[in-house]
Parts: structure tokens; sequence; C-alpha cells
């Protein structure tokens, strides 16, 4: 019973390491879409968000399995708990992932004078998911403080984005429907770095029991 | 143990004694009736003799405490009796012994009292005057001896149990001690009893039998781990669950990863073509796969180990293909560049020709598009040449006749060749230092120091200078070639020997040359075992200094 119990703990591990993977796919795929432009990418990233999807709902099953027929206790039952917070989270990854693939489609980045920084915030944001599944993979408490204190430039980079969006609207020089678009790609990274963060919150208290 | 014995000696003691007790009483009552019942014929006959001659006034002065004797007459009334009155009693004519009497003479008979705790023999015999008389004697029953013996026999039985205590624990501790003291580690220098012999050289077989099959794991684990550890290709194991079993340190140091013992083979590296390999492994397919990790390219080889048709792990090789990748990189690109080089002077030949084949051109445009047609034939011929140059270095195997050979004569050949096109643009070469003899193939050399002068004079401004320096040492001979002219920039330095690459890739035809001067040089020098070095400031000038090792 307890050697069943600790082999699907193992498993819940792989998979949430798989789905982790899947996330950082999904979202480096998108961003090299948004810069390439190359369409066979954004149905990578669609197919991407649908095995995220997918792979959500297969984790939520057996971390119910593991609850109720296992009734497990103290460090168990957080890393099942913590499971099943991080995988909405990574669910929501894959979708705003999808969501950047969606515009990505109708703005082209380059030639914008804010391209540098979104691209620059895309690698940030990457970073800070790669760095929350690394922190999982790892059990590293370390790893995990660092992406929330990574938080902070993206939000950072965010707000320049938005002054110089801003000042292109009010200049006039650009598409200012194209410079919405940016912005919606640029709050998108913003909320792909939250969720980085919640990920990076949530192996801290699978690991010491505390949640800030 | 103890307990074992203890109760095994109790039961045999107990046995012994209850089984001895029964065969002495009943051996040992059985001839103490047989003697009463004699006695009482005795006395009989002895009362019955005293009672013949003196009649009965015998039972008067009888002791009333030795044996009961009654007289009885022909009708069974009691006539006397020593133990109760006469005359109390009733008719004895029933009585067993009696009747035997009356029959035979004489009878026996034994009864037993109500509680049985005693029993009367009695033994009757008929007088001549018909008159019968009557011995008996009381005695007490089995039962009433072994009741009485049963307060002895209750101390015997305590001092059994203790005695059995102390034997027990004592044979226990012998039989166990020499056990419980075997040197295990050496099983057959031990002082036990010889029972124990034969265990424990069979403990000693097993032993070395053991150490044995130990040591041969050992040896195999430990060559095993030899081999992978100095594979360079990195080597995983995994079970069915992904989780890794077993790995080499080669693979940790390619999937750039810590020591994971136990975990999912994902926690090392969790890229989509690892994961498909691992996938299509375990389904119980070969899988095979490049990987690209971070600025490394890896080919991954994964093989299914499958039992009784289930997969049960797998084994996962990966090898470093980033050279190889490169290389190809190289080669496609080298390809590419030949094909593009070679087609630009056959389009404008193609192209003059076509103008010229109607015979509707001017003569004057005639000879001017006949020298441009002459002019890009040299130059197909020289890229030819140079091509085929470099596939003769590129192949080792090509012979030349090795001599010594004079660098700075050589170089002073050189310059007379290339005056014409110095004078051009007005460049001053000039020769400085003294002989260095290198032992080479002059072929190479010669070509070797004219491409760095051609290149030298190429690249240089109007009125600049190229200097040639030879300097020799005692194991060393250095050729240096010094220029004034446009410089190479310092990210491009380790690209310029490069086939056919150009620092100005716009300007290559304006200054000619097919852009596998330098490559040619790197070869030569390859060739020869020199060392190239590249010095060079933009806008200043380039020193390109090729070290020769003396012979």
């Amino acid at each position: 019973m307890r050697n069943r119990f600790d082999e699907q703990l193992q498993t819940l591990n792989t998979e949430l390491i798989t789905m982790g993977a899947l996330c950082e796919e999904a979202i480096s795929n998108a961003v090299k879409y948004l810069i390439e432009n190359n369409e066979s990418l954004k149905n990578d990233v669609y197919d991407t968000d649908r095995q995220i999807d997918q792979k959500e709902r297969d984790i939520e099953n057996l971390c119910m399995r593991l609850l109720l027929m296992q009734q497990p206790v103290a460090s168990d039952l957080r890393k099942i708990s913590s499971a099943l917070k991080m995988i909405s989270d990574m669910e929501r990854i894959g979708d705003q992932a999808s969501d950047i693939a969606e515009i990505a489609h109708f703005v082209n980045i380059s030639g914008y004078t804010t391209q540098v920084h979104i691209e620059e915030m895309a690698k940030l944001t990457i970073k800070m998911v790669t760095d929350s599944i690394d922190s999982f993979v790892k059990t590293d408490i370390e790893i995990a403080k660092n992406v929330i204190e990574q938080d902070n430039n993206v939000d950072e980079m965010f707000i320049k984005i938005k002054n110089e969006l801003i000042l292109g609207i009010q200049t006039g020089h650009d598409n200012a429907e194209a410079l919405l678009d940016l912005m919606m790609i640029a709050k998108y990274f913003e909320r792909i770095g939250d969720h980085a963060e919640n990920i990076a919150e949530w192996v801290i208290y699978s690991i010491t029991g505390r949640h800030k | 143990m103890t307990n074992k014995i203890y109760r095994s000696i109790i039961f045999t003691s107990m046995s012994v004694l209850i089984i001895s007790l029964i065969l002495i009483m009943g051996i040992i009552f059985g001839l103490f009736e047989e003697q009463t019942i004699r006695e009482l014929k005795n006395e009989a006959n002895y009362i019955a003799y005293s009672i013949e001659k003196n009649g009965t006034s015998f039972f008067d002065d009888f002791d009333k405490n030795d044996n009961r004797i009654t007289l009885v007459s022909e009708d069974g009334s009691v006539i006397a009796d020593t133990a109760a009155d006469a005359n109390t009693l009733d008719n004895h004519l029933d009585r067993k012994e009696i009747q035997l009497a009356i029959q035979n003479g004489s009878g026996t008979e034994i009864r037993y009292s109500e509680t049985l705790t005693e029993k009367t023999i009695y033994y009757a015999l008929k007088l001549s005057d018909g008159s019968i008389l009557r011995v008996s004697t009381t005695q007490y029953t089995i039962i009433t001896v072994l009741l009485g013996l049963v307060q002895p026999l209750i101390i015997v039985l305590i001092l059994a149990l203790i005695f059995t205590f102390f034997m027990s624990s004592k044979i226990s501790k012998s039989i166990i001690n020499p056990i419980n003291n075997i040197n295990l580690d050496d099983p057959e220098n031990n002082d036990t009893y010889e029972e124990l012999t034969p265990f424990l050289s069979k403990i000693a077989t097993q032993k070395n039998t053991i150490k044995k099959q130990l040591d041969e794991a050992y040896q195999m684990q430990n060559e095993f781990k030899l081999i992978t550890d100095n594979m360079s290709e990195g080597l995983l194991i995994i079970d069915n669950k992904t989780n890794l079993l077993s790995y080499n340190s080669a693979a940790l140091k390619l999937l750039k990863a810590e020591n994971t013992d136990g975990k999912s083979v994902l926690t090392l590296n969790r890229t989509q073509s690892f994961r498909d390999v691992i996938n299509k492994v375990l389904s119980g397919h070969r899988a095979e796969n490049k990987m690209q990790y971070e600025d490394m390219v890896y080919n991954l080889i994964a093989n299914p180990v499958v039992e009784n048709n289930n997969v049960i792990g797998a084994v996962i090789i990966i090898i470093d293909i980033t050279e190889s990748a490169e290389r190809e990189e190289l080669r496609r690109e080298f390809t590419a560049n030949v094909s593009h080089e070679l087609k630009t002077p056959l389009t404008s030949i193609s192209g003059f020709a076509e103008l010229m084949k109607d015979g509707t051109t001017p003569a004057e445009t005639v000879k001017d598009f006949s020298k441009s047609i002459y002019d890009e034939s040299q130059r197909l011929i020289s890229l030819v040449n140079d091509i085929i140059k470099i596939s003769e270095l590129d192949e080792k195997n090509i012979e030349y006749t090795h001599e010594s050979v004079d660098l700075y004569e050589l170089s002073g050949e050189v310059i007379n060749r290339l005056k014409h096109a110095a004078e051009k643009k007005n460049i001053t070469i000039s020769l400085f230092g003294d002989t260095g003899i290198v032992y080479g193939v002059r072929k190479i050399l010669d070509e070797m120091i004219f491409n760095i002068c051609d290149n030298a004079i190429k690249y240089n401004k109007q009125d600049g200078a190229v200097d040639i320096i030879i300097t020799s040492t005692d194991n060393k001979v250095k050729l240096s070639v010094r220029d004034t002219g446009i410089g190479i920039p310092y990210s491009e330095q380790n690209r310029i020997f490069e086939r056919f690459y150009r620092v100005d890739k716009g300007r290559s035809k304006a200054v000619g040359g097919t852009g596998l001067g330098l490559s040619i040089v790197k070869h030569g020098a390859l060739y020869h075992n020199a060392e190239i070095s590249v010095d060079s400031i933009v806008d200043k000038g380039t020193t390109i200094t090729i070290t020769f090792n003396k012979y």
C-alpha cells in the first residue's frame, strides 16, 4: 500500500516536470513566433497548450485519487496540495502563451521602438518560468526565492514598455492598434511572470510548509 | 532452549519415577499377598491342630491383636471369634471361602473394604469334625500405600525439579555457549564440540563462496564503472517509470546536471526531444533523436530493455555531435560558397558570349567583351587552382619532396613576382633579416608567402608599405609580413582563415581574389607544423607572423 503511494507520488512528480517542460516550450515557441512569424510555430504553441490542458486534468485526477485513497499527511499532503495549485498556474501560462501567439498573428513586432524591450521581457519571463520549474525539479528554495525576486524586473520592464507605448500613441507615428496589441502582449508576459512567481511560492510551501 | 531441556528432563524423570513405582508396587504386592496367604495357611494348620486337640478354649486366651481367627460350624453359624463376640455375628455359610472350604477342604478369598483402602485375606480350612476354621488378616491396599507415599514422593519431586533446573541450565549452557562463542569470521578455527564441526565447515565453505561471488560482483561493477566513466558518451539507464537507475559521469557533464540519485530522468533534462525519446523508448521502440541543448548538439540513442514482452527500462546513450554538426554546417557553407564563386564568373562569360553570338556586336565592343571573358576565365582558373591546392593540402597523403628552403631567398622571389602589382598602388616592399632555413616543401612555402604578401598589397592603401622580416633563433624561424593596410577588426580575426570568408563582403569583387588565400596559408602552416598569429589594428595595418620549427 505504502509502496504504491510512493510510486504514485513519483508519478505525480514526473508528470509535473513534464507539464512544466510543456509550459517552457509553449512560451518559448510563442516568443519565437512573435519574433520570427513562422506560421508552424503558432500551431506548435496551440498544440502544446492543448497538451498542457490535458496534463492539468490528468494531474488533477491523480491528486484527487491520492487525496481520497491514501489520505496523505504532513509533507506528502503539502506536496499534493501545492501540486494542485501549481498546475492551475501552469495551465494559465499555457493559455497565455497561446494568447500571445494569437495576437502575434496580427502584429509584427519588428519595426517598433519597443521591440527591444519586449524581447528582453520575453527573455526574462522565459527565464522565470524555467527557473520556477527548475526550483521544483531540484526542490531548491534558493532558485525559488530568486524567481520571486526576478518578478520585480519583469514588472519594471512592463511599466517601461507601457510608457513607451503611451509615447508612441501620443506622437501618432505608429499604428495605434498595433501598439495596443503590443501592450496586450506585454501584459501577458507580465501575467506569466506572476504565474511563475506563484509556482515558485508553491514550491517553497511544499518544502517549508509556509506560504506567503 | 533451557526450557525445552528442562521440560524434557522433568518429563523423563517423572515417567521413570511413575513407571518404576507402578512396576515395583505391582510386583511387591503380588509377592506380599502370596507370602501372606502362605503364612495364613501355616497358622490355620497350627490352629486346627491345636483346636482338634484342646477344643475351643484356645480362643479365650488368644492375642486379639494378632490375625483374626473364626471358627464356623458346619451350618454356618459362628462358634468362636477372636475379634468379635461370636453371638453378634451372622451366618457365614454364604461366604465364598467357607463355601470353598466345605467343597474342597480349604479356600482363599480376598475382599476389599468399601473405601478400597484396606483388603482382607481369608483362608478357611475344614476341620475333621466338619466345622470350618477361618484365619484372616487385614492389609493396606496399593492405594493406601500410594497415598502414604505421597509426601515422600512430593519431596522427591521437588528435589527432582530443583536438580533438573540446575542440570538443564548447565546442559543448555554447555550446548549454547560454544555456539554463541563461535567466531563466524573464521568458522573453522573454533573450540567447539564435534557435532558442530560439519555445520561450521559448511558455513566456512559458504562464506568463501559468498566472498568470491561478492568479489566478482565488485570487480564487474568496477569494470563497468571504469568503462562507463571513461566513455565520452553519456550513458543513462532508466526503469519503466523513468526513474534513473544508473548513469556515468559523462552523462551528467553533457546534460550539465548534478547528482540526482533515484529520481526521474526528467530532472536531468526536460526538453521536448529528450522527452520524446524517453516516451518512444518506453513504449518499446528504439529511439534516436538530435537534441539541441544550450549551445550543444547531442545525438540521443535509446534502446528499450525488454523482459517477457514487457518494457522494464531503457538504456540511453548521449553522444556529443556538436563538433560534427558544426563541421557539417561548415561543409554546407563551403559547398554553397564554391558553387556561388564558380557560378559568378561563368554567368558573366556566358552573358558576354551570348551577346557576341549573333555577330551583330561592333568590333570594338567584341574586344572589350573578349577582355572581360578573358579576365573572368582567369579568375575562374585561379579559383579552381586554389581549390585544387586546398584539396591537395586537405588530402594529407599526397607526397611532396621535402628540402631545405631559405625563406629569405624565397621571399625575394615572391617580391619579384609581386613588384608589378605593388607598383600600381605605389607600395614599397622591403625585405629585412637574414637567411632562415626551414626544412619543408618549397612549392607550399612559396604559395604561403605569396598569398600573405598578395593580401598585404591588395588590402593596402595607396603609397603604403609592406615589410617582410625574417628572424631566426636557435630552433625557430619567424616570418612576419607587416603592412600599413586597412587592418582586420578583432572580432573577425579568427575567421579570416576560413574558406571564402571575407571581412568586407561588398568589396571582394573590386579587390579580386578567390577568398581562399589565407585558407591556403593556414593549411600550409598546418602541414609544416608552423604557428600563425595575427596582430592587427583597424586602419593602421596588419602583421601576420608564421613561426616555423627549425629541423
